[in-house]
């Protein structure tokens, strides 16, 4: 389980990579969905292997609202490109 | 569980990502960026068991604070240029159409795309307000409503060739007039400053 919590933790190094080194503002916004739903599936996990219910409604909120933030801000920079 | 050696490179993504909003240039991209140290915050509060932290740190934190600097950023990053439109009446039967159109659109658009390319280094938005006459359009610099205003310049030298028109370009701030200065010979305008007097006070 350690293992694969470790390599969980190394594929969320692949988009921050990604969004540092990208000049793409939607290359980064990508990567800021896919760390987003990265760490709640990861806390969902922890929570799961430690049999604790507090960690994984933690896990549920940061899903929602890593998605809600990120089309908010899509939004906003869309309508920037747009004037 | 006994190994909590993850434990350790999940904490060490903290200080990563913080390292990664530091070092952004673009605004824009700094809040995208600590979007992604909000999350990874969250992940690392909530596994160590402070779910109150995680939680304000998900909702306050990445969602409302990166929307509303999202917003600021947006507003405050923009150069106001006042340009002349050509108020056109045409006669079509018994209708009288009134059209504003911006005068000689093929030269004003690549006037346009050389302030872009030159305000984009800034990351500065430009943003075109309209004015009918001349007065309004001077009157609109001096109370501080525009940032600068570009207008046509009548060439005689240039009788022949009526597609390449000159344009003025007249800024009342400093920083604004210091950025145009050094690129000013390969754009299609001259450029001069002229100090607004007035109480308001909005500075770039």
């Amino acid at each position: 389980m350690n293992l694969l919590l470790i390599a969980m933790i190394a594929a969320m190094l692949i988009p921050m990579y990604q969004a540092l080194k990208d000049d793409d503002i939607w290359q980064k916004m990508l990567a800021l969905g896919s760390i987003s739903s990265k760490a709640g599936i990861m806390t969902l996990f922890i929570s799961v292997l430690r049999d604790d219910w507090m960690i994984g409604a933690v896990g549920a909120i940061i899903l929602t609202v890593g998605n809600a933030g990120l089309m908010l801000l899509a939004h906003i920079i869309k309508r920037m490109d747009d004037l | 569980m006994n190994d909590d050696s993850y434990i350790y490179i999940l904490t060490a993504l903290l200080p990563l990502a913080a390292c990664m909003v530091v070092v952004q240039v673009n605004p824009y991209h700094a809040l995208v960026i600590r979007g992604i140290l909000g999350a990874i915050a969250a992940l690392v509060y909530s596994v160590f068991g402070a779910a109150d932290v995680a939680l304000t740190e998900a909702l306050m934190g990445t969602m409302l604070a990166i929307t509303l600097y999202a917003v600021a950023v947006r507003s405050s990053l923009v150069m106001r240029l006042g340009v002349l439109e050509e108020e056109k009446v045409e006669s079509d039967g018994d209708v009288l159409k009134v059209e504003l159109t911006v005068e000689s659109p093929r030269d004003f658009n690549s006037l346009m795309k050389d302030f872009r390319r030159i305000f984009n280094k800034y990351y500065l938005r430009i943003e075109v307000v309209p004015f009918t006459t001349p007065q309004a359009l001077h009157r609109a610099l001096m109370e501080k409503e525009i940032h600068a205003s570009c207008v046509p310049v009548l060439d005689s030298d240039a009788a022949g060739e009526a597609e390449t028109k000159h344009y003025q370009t007249v800024t009342r701030i400093q920083r604004l007039y210091d950025i145009m200065q050094p690129e000013i010979s390969s754009i299609n305008t001259s450029l001069d400053y002229k100090f607004a007097s007035g109480s308001g006070e909005d500075s770039q």
